[in-house]
């Protein structure tokens, strides 16, 4: 069959005759490419909400149009671009803290050979992940309390002379923030990598151990390179939220003496839009977070491809 | 081919039920009409109040009876989380129950076109609202359309009946720091730190941990006024909002920014200096500050009674009346005349209405009705006769004995009766009416009920200060026929909410950071949060208040 030589076999050709020969896939296709326009794309209507100054009780054709002015609102106000800083810091302390320190726990665990112990560390390591945010914060405001567990020990090591208000200290709060993120999240983002470590040959390490390579030299010349691809691929989804630092962290640890650094733009859309009824305003927000996002998903990509990587599309 | 056809088709089957699980039901119609008027029904009905259970109205012995007369029960649904939040979404979805008790998001859900207007209704069908609700109705009508939307919760009958405890704000104190020193009578700030300092040193440690001279609730964003609101108490007005009001020009003046929030502000970082203040006051959150209260280590904080009711209801029952509190009227200088005590008022926006989507408004506005009767008003405060109240020989209400005091103050008791599903966030009497055949309306009010509930230690404290009852402390309310200023609705998004909202965030910010930095460092930073306070239009949001306040004096609500 030497399609390229054939009249017909032009690209369009070639893309219907594979669908009919993958109709059932096709057709299994359907109710999610349905469920997807309707939860997906059908929303997106909202956004004419940005324009107007929208009452929710009129209907469309009553809505007052009043074009971008509540984009300028947002960027003439200076809370805006604090709350831009702070999320964009948040986020990336949140996405390089996330990558090192699961990919170490999963190189690491992935050297353990006693099976028991491994187990135990993963479990361990995984379970935070299971406590809602709430309780969470509670644990982490009472460990940082000025009687809590930190100071103690600080206190009882000589490293303080006073206890130290962690929450109350504006400069502190992304350090706290990464740390709490990590204890909460490190084993289950782990998950993944140990996943994609099985998949690698043993072959390798049989062939690297005769060849005489030390266990850090097979880590690094097996492993990591092995990991490559799934590591691209999880960056690129990621840097799509670059402007997701998260909300429930943030709105549960953050107080009038830190907001400054932990208000970010969720919170800011929460105070501003719903919570004073300025619909408009809010969605204007939204829809500047999508556009930055997007910028950001498509670059990661294309700079993947030019770089031969694996990429999302 | 065959093979495809039955593809196709449990394809079509798949997106109907696909579609139909999108579509709403909206199609419910008004069913029971005409004979069957009490045919069983249960509506929704969702509290812009936190704190409680979701339950079911049926499950209580007073849902119970309501239903019995009317067929209605309730699915009572209680705010979870932050109010404002929660407002937004249900009107962004247009998911509405069938009625809703506003709490502090009136005018959003006005704004949105959520209640419909009750004037056909009442007319028709609701000869006992009219008789509770009519003297008020002016102040009830929607200033737009002059339509009334929602029935509020201070209907006042009868005599004003005032309470014989302090359920409002106070500087409130250990009672043994007040035994140690004698019960000295203390009305001004210094005199109030000056005790508890000289406690504190005497006492530096309670059980181990270190004495806490005084803490605060301001780490909570919605309890910041916690912070706040003492300046215009201790310049002697009562709780306003955000305003002093003046008595006689009726100009409202922002308190942020005023002298004596700078004075309050001051003494908290004096105190702070000399190591009484919890710096914690600032960062922890709600449950961790109740902790605190009930630790027994905390000897004074400021707070409004309904803040700290379950702290309150604990300490009383871990019955050690010296590690509990007792409210005292503070004062900035001797002179100053204290007005802790709220006025009587009417609030307009704290209301409950019959949504746009209830199923059947007849009903519902019949059961209001019905609730409204005076023998119903009773049995959601009192309860019903020998149970959970008695009657004597004069005709009076009272506790017979300590089964029926503890179905009104315990806690799940209370619950399972009723009174803390229908004590309030329903259509009623306002707490301080009398009942017509003189009773107070609330138990709390009835001079034989808070008598016969004072524990000993509670009668030990009033004898030393040679008074029957606990707000005899404090000066009675002047009459301020606003009152209160903080029910007046700003318009959504407008610029005096602005204003609210950032200037709030300022003081989140700047009243920590002055209270907890070194005192030599205070008329710097003062001068650096009245430069970012005077940025923000404080002069519209003053005039606004005021117009309104001066429109109430005159009569217009």
């Amino acid at each position: 069959m030497p399609p390229a030589s054939s009249p017909k076999g032009t690209r369009a050709h070639l893309f219907f005759k594979r669908l009919v020969q993958q109709r059932t896939l096709a057709w299994m296709c359907i109710p999610f490419v349905i469920w997807a326009f309707i939860f997906k794309y059908l929303p997106l209507w909202g956004w004419t909400m940005a324009f107007q100054n929208f009452k929710p009780a009129r209907s469309f054709s009553d809505q007052q149009w009043v074009g971008w002015q509540h984009f300028s609102t947002l960027f003439e106000d200076n809370t805006f671009y604090r709350v831009l800083r702070n999320t964009l810091v948040m986020s990336s302390i949140k996405l390089v803290l996330g990558f090192v320190t699961a990919i170490t726990l999963a190189l690491l665990l992935n050297e353990l050979k006693n099976v028991i112990f491994k187990r135990f560390v993963q479990t361990v390591s995984y379970l935070p992940h299971f406590i809602s945010w709430v309780v969470a914060s509670s644990i982490v405001l009472t460990v940082l309390s000025p009687d809590g567990i930190i100071n103690l020990l600080l206190m009882k090591l000589h490293l303080i002379d006073s206890p130290v208000l962690w929450m109350g200290k504006g400069e502190y709060f992304w350090g706290i923030l990464g740390a709490t993120e990590v204890w909460k999240d490190v084993g289950w983002n782990t998950i993944i990598y140990l996943a994609a470590i099985t998949a690698i040959d043993p072959a390798q390490y049989e062939a690297a151990e005769i060849d005489g390579a030390s266990r850090f030299k097979r880590m690094l010349y097996i492993t990591l390179p092995g990991l490559k691809p799934v590591i691209v691929i999880l960056l690129i989804m990621n840097m799509g939220s670059i402007l997701e630092s998260g909300f429930e962290p943030q709105y549960l640890l953050g107080n009038g003496m830190n907001m400054d650094y932990s208000e970010n733009l969720d919170i800011f859309v929460l105070k501003y839009g719903l919570g004073m009824g300025n619909f408009s305003l809010g969605t204007a927000a939204g829809i500047f977070k999508t556009v930055v996002s997007f910028i950001f998903l498509f670059s990661a990509n294309y700079i993947a491809k030019k770089m031969g990587e694996s990429r999302l599309f | 081919m065959l093979k495809t056809k039955v593809r196709i088709a449990s394809l079509a089957v798949l997106l109907t039920v696909l579609l139909a699980g999108c579509s709403q039901n909206n199609s419910s119609s008004p069913s029971a009409t005409g004979d069957d008027e009490n045919s069983p029904v249960t509506f929704s009905y969702y509290m812009f109040s936190p704190g409680k259970k979701d339950t079911l109205a049926s499950e209580t012995t007073i849902g119970k009876v309501l239903q019995e007369q009317t067929g209605v029960d309730w699915k009572l649904e209680y705010l979870v989380g932050d109010s404002a939040t929660k407002a937004g979404v249900m009107i962004a979805s247009g998911d509405y129950p069938d009625v809703i008790s506003s709490s502090g998001e009136m005018s959003k859900l006005l704004d949105a076109g959520a209640y419909i207007p009750l004037d056909d209704l009442i007319e028709e069908y609701g000869p006992n609202i009219k008789r509770v609700y009519g003297p008020y109705f002016d102040k009830m009508k929607n200033a737009e359309d002059g339509k009334i939307y929602a029935l509020p919760y201070t209907a006042n009958q009868g005599e004003y009946s005032g309470s014989p405890n302090v359920g409002g704000g106070a500087f409130w104190i250990q009672r043994s720091v007040l035994k140690e020193f004698n019960y000295p009578k203390i009305t001004t700030l210094d005199e109030y730190f000056d005790l508890i300092q000289d406690y504190k040193e005497k006492y530096p440690t309670v059980d181990g941990a270190e004495t806490i001279g005084f803490v605060s609730l301001a780490g909570v964003a919605n309890n910041f006024f916690t912070l706040q609101n003492p300046a215009m108490h201790l310049a002697g007005y009562p709780n306003d909002g955000s305003v002093m009001v003046d008595m006689t020009t009726h100009e409202a003046k922002v308190v942020a920014g005023t002298d004596a929030q700078k004075k309050w502000i001051k003494k908290l970082n004096e105190i702070n200096a000399q190591g009484m203040l919890d710096p914690e006051s600032f960062t922890m959150n709600k449950d961790q500050y109740l902790a605190k209260l009930t630790s027994g280590r905390v000897l004074g904080y400021f707070n409004y009674g309904w803040q700290i009711g379950d702290a309150s209801k604990n300490l009383l029952s871990a019955g050690i009346d010296e590690k509990r509190y007792a409210p005292l009227p503070i004062v900035f200088d001797e002179g100053i005349k204290d007005q802790y005590v709220d006025p009587p008022g009417f609030v307009n926006n704290y209301a409950t209405g019959i949504s746009v989507n209830a199923k059947d408004p007849v009903r519902i506005i019949k059961y209001f009705d019905n609730l409204l009767k005076e023998e119903n008003q009773v049995l959601v405060q009192w309860g019903i006769k020998d149970e959970t109240y008695s009657v004597d020989e004069k005709g009076r209400f009272y506790y017979a004995n300590e089964d029926q005091r503890k179905a009104h103050d315990d806690l799940e008791l209370s619950r399972k009766f009723g009174f803390t599903y229908f004590g309030t966030d329903w259509p009623k009497y306002g707490g301080e009416s009398t009942l017509t055949d003189g009773n107070a309306y609330s138990p709390g009010n009835q001079p034989e009920v808070a008598a016969a509930s004072y524990t000993e230690g509670d009668k030990k404290f009033l004898e030393a200060y040679g008074i029957q009852t606990f707000s005899e402390l404090f000066n009675k309310p002047e009459e301020r026929p606003w009152f209160p200023a903080w029910s007046i609705a700003l318009e959504q998004g407008s610029p005096e909410q602005i204003f609210t909202t950032k200037s709030d965030d300022l003081q989140r910010k700047y009243l920590p950071e002055m209270i907890l930095g070194a005192p030599s460092n205070f008329d710097k930073l003062w001068d650096a949060y009245m430069a970012e306070l005077n940025k923000l239009d404080k002069a519209g949001y003053e005039a606004t208040i005021t117009k309104v306040v001066k429109d109430r004096v005159a009569g217009k609500w």
